[in-house]
């Protein structure tokens, strides 16, 4: 190698000196020569005693003379020598030219004299093997080495004193002979005793040359040398490490199992619905999906998305946010597309929006809103209930304000404020009978008993009873006789009675006068004792009365409120009084208070009760129905706000598990209400159907140009009475009509 | 016609008479054709005097829409020769004469020829002649008529006419008969008043619905008690009547002696109003109930013997069809059904008629033909129904109130009578049932 690189560097330094011009590459290798000759000069300082070497140098130099570079290829010239010297092979670096000429020649005497020849040739055994031997080897030919006689003491004495040069001599056990070691060698022996590198031409402190050119390059990274840190592991993560495996062993770091992944995982699943937090507690929000462009918003898109000029000229008359926000339009081709011109404007939207929208993350609660409603049956299942209007009792002239079925369900009882009450044939809708009250009708009731068809009418301040003439010879006999004012309960006057049973002046009836407006009437189930209620009677607002013995009684001595519905339970002593925000349950057996129930509800303005006695339902001026198991609580079972202007009246089917509500805002709500027997199970309330149909009646004020003040009629819907027998629903409205609504 | 139209093999049958039998070949006719212009096709074929509309039945259905659409409905191939037989049609009835009465007519009965029984709200009936003019007025109800029946053939000299009303009571009423040929009769119009001959009693609430049977003897009530009563017509029983039964008499006030008729059966099985009774054979009664059922009894052993059951509270019945094995019920919704008596137990009608848009008031079957009805409603219409088709023959619009009782009236009439107080016949072609 040394060769070759001695020739590449003769061809350089000639070129060199014909040209004088240099590029970086050359430049370094020169660099390289150079620090070769400084050793060399230090070489030179130490072997002053190598005589020929110096003699070949002078002459070489003189051959350059007057030219650095050319003293510097001479400088080559000796390191080559140097380092075959080195090498143990004085003789071959005698001639550098021939080397120089046939580099073939050069490899191969570098290879011979590699191999060259130890005489003996055992190898490199131990050579205790032939301590005991004759002879110390063997040479190529396969002849033993003899070994040669030792010197004793006193020949080698003499040698070293005869011989100047004996002390070179060096006793090489392994040819058994004697080797004189070379000057370079004595030279190499010396620097290593005295702690220096054997090779006087290696500097090991050779300055450092910056062959960079840096000013103004800018070199990016530092040039810095690499500190030592970098070479050497790190005593603190060391430390780190020792204090890591300690805990590990004893068990105070205990290493995550690896994950599992799930075998089966949904390969095409929503990226919408990925939603998992990440490590800073931020939770991944897809983007909304754009629509993809369909063929309306092509540049020429079919003739059918192109609105028509109507089309177009429709949109005008639309609301501006109902207007369509892209009109399709046809072009001849994508070049004569103009630029989108609400473009400025949107991303002025998109801005503000931006700008203006809170910056609060909503927590998205991911329920199916399906779950959160209740599961109720469909109303299809609940059938029947009352669905059509088939027949309109037409007759009335004034707002119809209450209306009663007779218990058979063949005839219909109505009072009007136009001061008529009427008999209706359900069947037909015929007008059996009309009896003019002489006043405003507030609420008529058909006595519950089959047996005792009479009815009771509450008009302006009085009860009348009458005799509708349904039943046949024997009933009406009955009626005759009950009807008949006896004179016995009239006459004694030891203490004034409460209440006057009269006859009526015109009709043939009782006419039960009280002191202020009676509102409601209401039968108990026998048909023998009915109450009537008038709420401004302060202490004598709800008063008993007994038909057959034709007394009237006043049960309670104090009123909570103002009374607003009276109701007796079907079967046992028990009666519902409504004030305005309680109802109050009194046992009349035991004379007291039984319950009291707290409905939550603005004012009470109806009820009505279940058949079996249990259940109640409310209707309030707050638009509001309340359902009471009064098994259950005092607190209402189910409040439900259905309707959208107050409630006029509640009613419950006989039979049928159905219950309604009307109001005033026109419609009735009709209910599936089923009451189980099992008292474990609540009751079931389904809504099943709104019923439409009335007019706006007129709402006629309260206490007019009459004296007496006058209740308010409802504009809408005011009451509402199922058929006792079918599932049909009679809705009597203001407009002055009464409705059936068939299943 | 349109060449390029397609057309279709059809042959002709009918059962009508020679003269209106055309030859039996195949003709090729467009799709395009639908009754009228088959009705057509046969009259040009008949080269008839005056056109006379003719009806054409498939595979025992009356044919309503275009040739075309039957052959799609009934995935016929277009090549099949199709195989039409043709009935006389009915044709539109007209309106003979209108009636004012005094209050609304509840019943009518049209089951004698020779005059019509009309029931009132104002409590009388009447009874009128063919030409349209009251004969006579059957007063002595105290309260609204609602239905009539009549025993006794046309060949007596008096019909036994027997009335139910609302006042709970039946009465039995002998009206003398017109035959066609005295139709110009000496009694002068509406100044007859008869008065009845026998009071039936017992009921206790207002009596719905009568029916005589087909041998005269007996009649059977419903009422709003639900029970139905059988009465005996000719009842020799006025010499034992009960004290009661008297005092009653002189409590309702009839001054002249009226026998009063009690009942001999009861029948409780229903429980709500009995509404309709029909009495097609002296064995057996049909009655119709609010209790969404209606029943057969046998009126010799009185015992219930068919019960079915309806989704709707029932109005008005009507036994007839093929053998008198079909029954129309119609109640309190636009639905007319039609059962077969020889499925009980089952919940769904054979057949539902849907055009009326309210309650049926009342039903009635042909008297002869078995496929042809008449129905009434509140929505102010009669409606002529062929079974055969699922839409009527023929819809009158014949009242501007409520039409509350319908009936056939010899063959070519229709008489019917509503809450506008009118009582009104129709004319229309008769029925050519075979």
């Amino acid at each position: 190698m040394a060769a070759s690189d001695d020739d590449a560097l003769q061809v350089l330094s000639g070129d060199d000196q014909d040209d004088g011009a240099y590029s970086s590459d050359f430049e370094e290798e020169e660099a390289d020569s150079g620090e070769e000759e400084a050793d060399l000069d230090e070489e030179e300082g130490d072997f002053d005693d190598e005589d020929e070497e110096d003699e070949d140098s002078d002459e070489e130099d003189g051959a350059a003379d007057g030219n650095v570079e050319a003293n510097d290829s001479a400088n080559h010239e000796e390191i080559r020598e140097a380092l075959l010297d080195y090498i143990g092979n004085g003789n071959a670096g005698a001639d550098g030219d021939e080397e120089s000429d046939d580099r073939e020649a050069a490899d191969e005497s570098d290879s011979s004299e590699d191999e060259a020849p130890p005489r003996n040739t055992v190898g490199e055994i131990p050579l205790e093997f032939y301590k005991d031997e004759e002879h110390i080897g063997y040479d190529r030919a396969g002849r033993k080495l003899k070994k040669q006689a030792r010197k004793d003491q006193l020949d080698s004495f003499l040698d070293r004193s005869d011989d100047p040069k004996d002390w070179h001599k060096v006793y090489d056990e392994y040819n058994d002979e004697y080797v004189e070691l070379t000057k370079e060698e004595m030279g190499m022996i010396s620097r290593i005793r005295q702690g220096k590198l054997p090779h006087a031409e290696v500097d090991a402190y050779q300055p450092y040359v910056d062959w960079f050119d840096w000013d103004g390059k800018g070199h990016p990274l530092s040039n810095a040398p690499e500190p030592k840190r970098r070479f050497i592991p790190s005593k603190w993560e060391a430390k780190k490490v020792v204090k890591l495996v300690r805990a590990l062993r004893k068990g105070w770091i205990k290493l995550d199992k690896p994950k599992e992944k799930p075998r089966f995982y949904l390969m095409w699943g929503d990226d919408l619905k990925v939603n998992e937090k990440t490590a800073n507690g931020l939770a991944y929000i897809p983007a909304p999906k754009a629509k993809l462009p369909g063929h309306e918003e092509s540049y020429n898109p079919p003739v059918e998305y192109i609105p028509s000029e109507e089309e177009i000229n429709s949109y005008q008359l639309m609301y501006e946010e109902d207007r369509p926000k892209f009109i399709p339009k046809k072009f001849d081709s994508l070049r004569h597309v103009p630029a989108y011109a609400e473009f400025i404007k949107e991303i002025f939207e998109r801005c503000l929006d931006l700008y203006l929208c809170p910056r609060t993350r909503k927590k998205r609660l991911n329920i199916d809103p399906d779950s959160l409603l209740p599961k109720l049956p469909k109303p299809k299942d609940l059938q029947p209930y009352p669905t059509t209007c088939f027949l309109e009792y037409k007759g009335h002239t004034g707002a119809v304000s209450s209306i009663s079925a007779d218990p058979t369900g063949e005839w219909l009882l109505s009072g009007s404020r136009d001061g008529t009450v009427r008999v209706w044939e359900v069947q037909t809708g015929r007008c059996k009978k009309v009896w003019d009250m002489g006043g405003s009708v507030f609420c008529v009731a058909w006595n519950p008993n089959p047996a005792l068809p009479v009815v009771a009418i509450a008009v302006s301040n009085d009860v009348v009873l009458l005799d509708p003439e349904v039943g046949d010879e024997e009933v009406q006999l009955n009626i005759a006789k009950l009807l008949a004012v006896q004179p016995s309960t009239s006459e004694p006057t030891e203490n004034t009675p409460l209440i006057g049973w009269k006859r009526h002046d015109k009709l043939r009836g009782i006419q039960l006068s009280h002191q202020q407006n009676v509102v409601r009437v209401s039968w108990h189930n026998k048909g023998d004792y009915f109450v009537s209620v008038s709420p401004d009677g302060n202490n004598r607002a709800v008063l008993v009365h007994q038909l057959s013995k034709q007394q009237s009684q006043n049960p309670f001595r104090k009123h909570h409120g103002r009374v607003a519905d009276v109701l007796f339970h079907p079967a046992r002593p028990f009666m519902f009084v409504a004030t305005k925000m309680h109802v109050r349950v009194y046992n009349l057996a035991k004379q007291e208070l039984s319950k009291k129930l707290i409905t939550g509800l603005q004012e009470i303005s109806s009820m009505a009760l279940h058949s079996g006695g249990d259940n109640l339902i409310l209707g309030s001026k707050g638009a509001k129905l309340c359902w009471f198991d009064m098994d259950l609580s005092v607190k209402p079972y189910k409040t439900i706000k259905n309707h959208k202007e107050d409630i006029n009246a509640v009613a419950f089917h006989k039979s049928y598990p159905l219950f309604a509500s009307c109001s005033d805002d026109l419609s009735t709500h009709v209910f599936h209400g089923m009451v189980y027997s099992d008292l474990m199970q609540n009751p079931l309330i389904v809504p099943l159907k709104i019923l439409h149909g009335h007019q706006k009646g007129e709402r006629s004020p309260s206490g007019s140009s009459m004296l007496q003040s006058y209740p308010a009629t409802s504009p809408g819907v005011s009451d509402i009475k199922f058929h006792p027998t079918q599932p049909w629903l009679f809705t009597a409205g203001a407009d002055s009509v009464i409705k059936l609504f068939c299943n | 016609m349109d060449a390029g139209e397609r057309q279709v093999q059809v042959r002709f049958t009918t059962r009508l008479g020679s003269d209106l039998r055309v030859e039996a070949t195949a003709f090729s006719l467009p799709v395009h054709l639908n009754r009228y212009g088959l009705s057509q096709i046969i009259n040009t074929l008949l080269a008839l005097d005056g056109p006379r509309p003719f009806d054409f039945l498939f595979d025992g259905e009356l044919i309503r829409t275009t040739l075309e659409q039957l052959y799609l409905s009934k995935n016929l191939s277009a090549e099949s020769i199709l195989v039409l037989e043709y009935i006389l049609a009915v044709g539109p009835p007209e309106l003979q004469s209108s009636q004012p009465e005094k209050d609304w007519v509840s019943a009518v009965n049209g089951v004698n020829p020779s005059l019509i029984l009309s029931g009132s709200y104002d409590s009388f009936a009447r009874a009128w002649f063919p030409d349209g003019t009251c004969g006579s007025v059957l007063k002595g109800h105290s309260d609204a008529i609602t239905s009539i029946a009549v025993a006794g053939s046309s060949n007596d000299t008096d019909l036994d006419v027997i009335t139910s009303s609302k006042d709970k009571t039946l009465r039995l009423w002998k009206v003398g008969s017109f035959d066609r040929v005295s139709i110009i009769v000496p009694l002068k119009p509406s100044s007859s008043t008869l008065s009845s001959v026998r009071i039936f009693k017992g009921h206790a609430a207002s009596v719905q619905c009568v029916a005589a049977n087909p041998s005269n003897t007996q009649v059977c009530s419903g009422s709003w008690d639900s029970t139905i009563k059988l009465w005996k017509i000719d009842s020799e029983d006025e010499d034992n009547e009960d004290e009661q039964a008297l005092k009653k008499r002189k409590l309702d006030g009839a001054k002249q002696s009226i026998a009063q008729v009690t009942a001999f059966t009861t029948h409780k099985e229903h429980t709500q109003c009995v509404a309709a009774l029909e009495w097609p054979e002296d064995r057996y009664i049909f009655s119709a109930s609010w209790d969404h059922s209606f029943r057969q009894w046998d009126v010799e052993t009185s015992i219930n013997t068919l019960t079915m059951t309806c989704s709707k509270a029932l109005h008005c019945l009507s036994v007839g069809g093929e053998g008198s094995l079909l029954v129309a019920t119609g109640g309190a919704d636009p639905v007319l059904r039609i059962w077969d008596t020889r499925m009980p137990g089952t919940v769904v009608p054979v057949l539902q008629l849907t055009s009326h848009t309210s309650w049926i008031s009342s039903c009635k079957w042909h008297r002869q033909s078995p496929k042809h009805l008449l129905t009434s409603s509140y929505d102010g219409t009669v409606k002529m129904w062929d079974i055969r088709s699922k839409v009527p023959l023929q819809t009158v619009e014949a009242h501007k109130d409520k039409v509350l009782c319908t009936d056939w009236w010899r063959e070519d009439t229709v008489v019917s009578g509503g809450a506008d107080c009118e009582f009104k016949l129709f004319k229309y072609t008769p029925i050519e049932w075979l």
